[in-house]
C-alpha cells in the first residue's frame, strides 16, 4: 500500500497524522533507548558511560549512532573503550550485580572522568537486577546515576529523555540555590542522533551572548558535569524540539520553578533566528534595541550573501519543489528555512523519529501554519525506511533533504539532488558544519547551490 | 531412545513426591530411571538420596567448572539423579537456567553417556515463562504429565500447562499423556477432576490418595516405595508406573479460556464445600432430621 492512500485531509494538508500506526520499522533513522543514553552521555565531556548490557550493545552502537553521527567516534570513554559489564549466560541466569558493582568500581578508579552513567540494557531489565541498589552504594564516591534504558523500552530520542530524567532525579540538588539572572540552558538537541549537534549547540550558544545571555548548552563544554550542576541556578530554560527535552523542562520548572521557553525546532537562517532572539530577549527583558541592532547587522550581511549565489539559483533551479525527511525538529526548521528564505516549493515532509501521539498535531500545525507558499506540503510521520521511499516515488521534487541512507540512489530514484541533513548520516564528517542560526542558514544554501553548479 | 516424560504441577500439589517415587517403582520394575529435576528450589531428587541434596548443574556454570562428571549423582536403585538448579531467590532467570541446564546436558553426552530406559523431568508447574516450557519443546520430552489435586489454583495451573501444549504442539512439541491426581480425599473430588480431564479432551491416568504414609516417607528422607513397600499406597505408584510405561496415549488438549474455568470451578466447589460440611457433621444428605 502507498503511503499517499492513507493520507488524508486536514485543512488543506494531507497527512496520516491521525492514523499512523507503526508495526515492524526497515532500518529506522534512530537506534535503541540504550544507545541514546549512550550518545547523550557521551556528548557530556568527563562523562563515561558504564553499559550493564551484552557486549554488543556497545559495540553495535559505535556504528549504529556514533559513526552514524557525522562518522564521528567516542573518545576515551566510547567505542571500543566503553566500560560494559559484557553479560553473559552466566549473568542472565545468576544475575548480574556482582559483575557490575565490580566494574563500576573499576571505572571510578580508572577513568579520569566526573559524571558515570550506568546505562542498564535489555538484560538486566528482563532479569530484574536491582541496579538501583547498585549504584546507591557508590553515590557518595562520585558522581554516578542510574538510566534504565532496556532498548525495547523506547527509541534512542526517547533516550535522550530517559537521560535527563536521571539527572534531574537522581544528581541535582532539592534546591535551585541563587538564580542567575540573563542565564539559559538549553535543551532539545540531542547529541549524534542529530547530527550537526556540536556546531548547532555552539552557535545558540554564540548567538544568545551577542544579546547578553549566557547560555549552559552542557553538551560540547569543558568539565560538563560542572556545567549540569549549573542547570538549576538558570533564570530560564529553553527547548527547541517539540517533544526532545520538553519532559526536562517540565520536570524542572516543578523542581525549581525554573520557567521554560519552547521553540519547536532549532532555529536555522535569519527569519527563525531573528524570531528566536526576540522571543528570547523579550522573556529575559533583554532591551529591544540591542536585540534588534544586532539582528539588523547580521541581516545586512546575511542577506547581501544570499545575493552571491542568487543568479545560480534563478537561472538554474528556481522555486524547486523539494522533499524533507528528517527528525521533528529538523524537518519543521528546514522546512521553513526553504519555503520561506529560498521560496522553494514543499512537495512532502516525512516527519522520522517516531514523536508520541500528542505532539504530532502540534508538529504539523507548526509546519502547516508557518510556510510563506502557495503549496501545501503532504505531512507524513514514518520511520520505516522502506515505506518513506515509497512516498518519494512520482512526485515533482528536484532536492531532496534526508539522511545518508538516500544519497546514492536519489538521482537515479527519483531524479533529485541530496543533500544530508539527517540521521543517519554515515557519508560525512562533521565537525564543526551546522545548520542553525544565521551561518547555518547560509551553509544551506552553499549546499543546495554546490550541488547543481560546475564543474566547468 | 529412552522414553522421556516431563511432569508439571502447582509448586506444593505433591509433583516431586510423585515423580520420585514414579522412579523408584520404574527403577523397581527394572528399568535404568534418570529423574532430572528443573525448579531452582533443586529438592526433586532428594527422597531417593535419603535426604541428602546434590549439587546442580548450574553449580558448575556458576563455578565457571567444566567437569561434568559432578552432574549425575546415583540415588535409590541405581537412579540417576540430576538437578538443574538455578539461582537465589530474588536474582537471575530462573527460566533461562532451566533452558541452559537441558541445553548443557543434551549437548555435552552426559544422557547419552548413562543411556537411561526412562528419563522424567520434574517441572515446576507453573510456566511462567518459556524457560519452563523448554521440556515440552521439540526433541526434549515426548509425553508430558500433570500433577494436580481437586484445589481450585491447582487446576488452574494444569490449565494453563494445557495452553502451553498447545502452544507448542504445532512445532512438535511434547504431548499430554495424562492428568494425575493428586491428595485425593474423596469420590467427589475424583469426580471434579474427572470432568476437567472429560471438558479439556485429556484423561486420567491415576488418582493417587492422600496418605500419611507418604508424609511418614519423607520425613524420613525416603520415597514411600523405599520406606513402606508393602503398603497400599507404593501399590498405587507401582500401578502409575506400569501405567506410564504402557501408556501411549498423546493428547491434544482443550483448555478453558480463563472466565469459562472459573464458572466451571465454581459449581464444583460448591457441591465439595457441602460434601466436606457433610461429613464434618457426620449427617446424611437428604436425611429425614430424625
Amino acid at each position: 500500500m502507498t503511503c499517499k492512500k492513507a493520507l488524508e485531509n486536514k485543512s488543506g494538508i494531507l497527512t496520516n497524522v491521525e492514523n499512523f500506526e507503526r508495526d515492524s520499522v526497515e532500518a529506522p533513522r534512530y537506534s535503541c533507548a540504550l544507545a541514546g543514553v549512550y550518545g547523550t552521555t557521551l556528548g557530556i565531556r568527563g562523562g563515561i558511560p558504564i553499559l550493564h548490557s551484552g557486549a554488543g550493545c556497545g559495540v553495535g552502537q559505535l556504528f549504529g549512532t556514533l559513526y552514524a553521527g557525522g562518522e564521528s567516534a567516542g573518545g576515551n570513554e566510547g567505542g571500543t573503550s566503553t566500560p560494559c559489564s559484557c553479560l553473559v549466560e552466566e549473568h542472565v541466569i545468576l544475575g548480574g550485580e556482582e559483575k557490575l558493582r565490580n566494574l563500576i568500581e573499576s571505572t571510578i578508579e580508572i577513568a579520569n572522568d566526573d559524571l558515570f552513567v550506568v546505562t542498564s540494557g535489555c538484560v538486566p531489565s528482563l532479569i530484574g537486577d536491582d541496579v538501583d541498589q547498585v549504584v546507591d552504594e557508590f553515590r557518595d564516591k562520585a558522581a554516578v546515576i542510574h538510566v534504565n534504558a532496556p532498548g525495547f523500552k523506547a527509541n534512542s530520542l526517547e533516550g535522550y529523555n530517559l537521560f535527563w530524567d536521571a539527572i534531574i532525579d537522581q544528581l541535582l540538588p532539592d534546591d535551585a540555590g541563587d538564580i542567575e539572572e540573563k542565564t539559559v540552558n538549553i535543551f532539545g538537541i540531542v547529541p549524534y542522533n542529530h547530527v550537526y549537534w556540536k556546531g548547532d549547540l555552539l552557535t545558540i550558544k554564540t548567538l544568545l551572548e551577542s544579546i547578553g545571555i549566557k547560555a549552559n548548552i552542557i553538551f560540547t563544554q569543558k568539565n560538563g558535569l560542572d556545567h549540569i550542576n549549573r542547570i538549576p541556578s538558570a533564570e530560564y530554560n529553553i527547548v527547541v524540539n517539540p517533544w526532545l527535552g520538553v519532559r526536562a523542562v517540565e520536570k524542572l520548572k516543578e523542581k525549581y520553578g525554573t520557567p521554560f521557553i519552547k521553540f519547536p525546532n532549532v532555529p536555522i537562517g535569519a527569519k527563525q533566528t531573528a524570531e528566536f532572539l526576540r522571543k528570547v530577549g523579550e522573556k529575559l527583558s533583554v532591551p529591544s534595541q540591542t536585540v534588534e541592532e544586532f539582528i539588523n547587522q547580521k541581516e545586512d550581511w546575511n542577506y547581501r550573501l544570499m545575493e552571491y549565489p542568487g543568479d545560480a539559483i534563478i537561472l538554474v533551479r528556481p522555486n524547486s519543489f523539494y522533499a524533507v525527511a528528517a527528525e521533528s525538529s529538523y524537518a519543521i526548521g528546514f522546512t521553513k528555512f526553504l519555503a520561506n528564505e529560498l521560496g522553494y516549493l514543499p512537495d512532502i515532509i516525512q516527519i522520522t523519529d517516531n514523536p508520541p501521539v500528542e505532539v504530532r498535531n502540534e508538529i504539523l500545525d507548526e509546519i502547516k501554519n508557518n510556510l510563506d507558499t502557495v503549496v501545501e506540503p503532504d505531512v507524513v510521520f514514518e520511520a520505516d525506511t522502506y515505506k518513506i521511499r515509497k512516498n518519494l516515488e512520482d512526485r515533482p521534487f528536484l532536492f531532496l533533504f534526508s539522511s545518508s541512507i538516500e544519497s546514492p540512489t536519489s538521482i537515479e530514484d527519483y531524479n533529485a539532488l541530496h543533500i544530508p541533513i539527517s540521521y543517519p548520516i554515515y557519508n560525512k564528517s562533521v565537525l564543526v558544519k551546522h545548520y542553525a542560526g544565521y551561518d547555518g542558514g547560509l551553509t544551506l544554501v552553499e549546499d543546495i547551490v554546490s550541488s547543481f553548479v560546475g564543474p566547468l | 531412545m529412552p522414553k522421556q516424560i516431563a511432569i508439571y504441577g502447582k509448586g506444593g500439589i505433591g509433583k516431586s513426591t510423585t515423580t520420585s517415587n514414579l522412579s523408584a517403582a520404574l527403577s523397581d520394575l527394572g528399568y535404568s530411571v534418570m529423574q532430572i529435576g528443573c525448579d531452582p528450589k533443586n529438592d526433586s531428587t532428594t527422597t531417593l538420596r535419603k535426604g541428602k541434596s546434590i549439587p546442580t548443574v548450574l553449580d558448575t556454570v556458576r563455578k565457571r567448572s567444566s567437569d561434568l562428571d559432578e552432574l549425575v549423582h546415583e540415588g535409590y536403585n541405581g537412579i540417576y539423579c540430576i538437578e538443574a538448579g538455578g539461582p537465589e531467590p530474588g536474582v537471575g532467570c530462573a527460566g533461562r537456567g532451566i533452558i541452559a541446564a537441558i541445553e548443557l546436558l543434551n549437548t555435552n553426552g552426559v544422557i547419552d553417556e548413562y543411556d537411561p530406559d526412562i528419563i522424567i523431568y520434574d517441572v515446576l508447574g507453573d510456566v511462567v515463562c518459556g524457560g519452563f516450557a523448554m521440556p515440552i519443546r521439540k526433541g526434549i520430552a515426548d509425553q508430558v504429565y500433570t500433577v494436580t489435586s481437586s484445589d481450585y489454583m491447582a487446576i488452574y495451573a494444569v490449565n494453563n500447562l494445557f495452553k502451553g501444549i498447545l502452544k507448542y504442539s504445532n512445532n512438535g512439541g511434547a504431548l499430554l499423556g495424562g492428568v494425575i491426581g493428586n491428595s485425593i480425599k474423596s469420590s467427589l473430588q475424583e469426580d471434579m477432576i474427572k470432568d476437567f480431564t472429560d471438558k479439556t479432551d485429556s484423561d486420567v491416568i491415576q488418582f493417587v490418595p492422600r496418605s500419611p504414609t507418604v508424609t511418614r516417607c519423607e520425613l524420613d528422607g525416603v520415597t514411600t516405595i523405599e520406606g513402606a513397600p508393602d503398603s497400599e499406597q507404593a501399590e498405587v505408584y507401582r500401578n502409575l508406573a506400569r501405567k506410564v510405561i504402557d501408556n501411549k496415549n498423546k493428547f491434544l488438549p482443550t483448555p478453558f479460556d480463563n472466565d469459562d474455568l472459573s464458572d466451571w470451578a465454581s459449581g464444583w466447589i460448591n457441591k465439595l464445600l457441602v460434601n466436606e460440611k457433610i461429613e464434618k457433621d457426620n449427617i446424611q444428605e437428604g436425611s429425614s432430621g430424625i
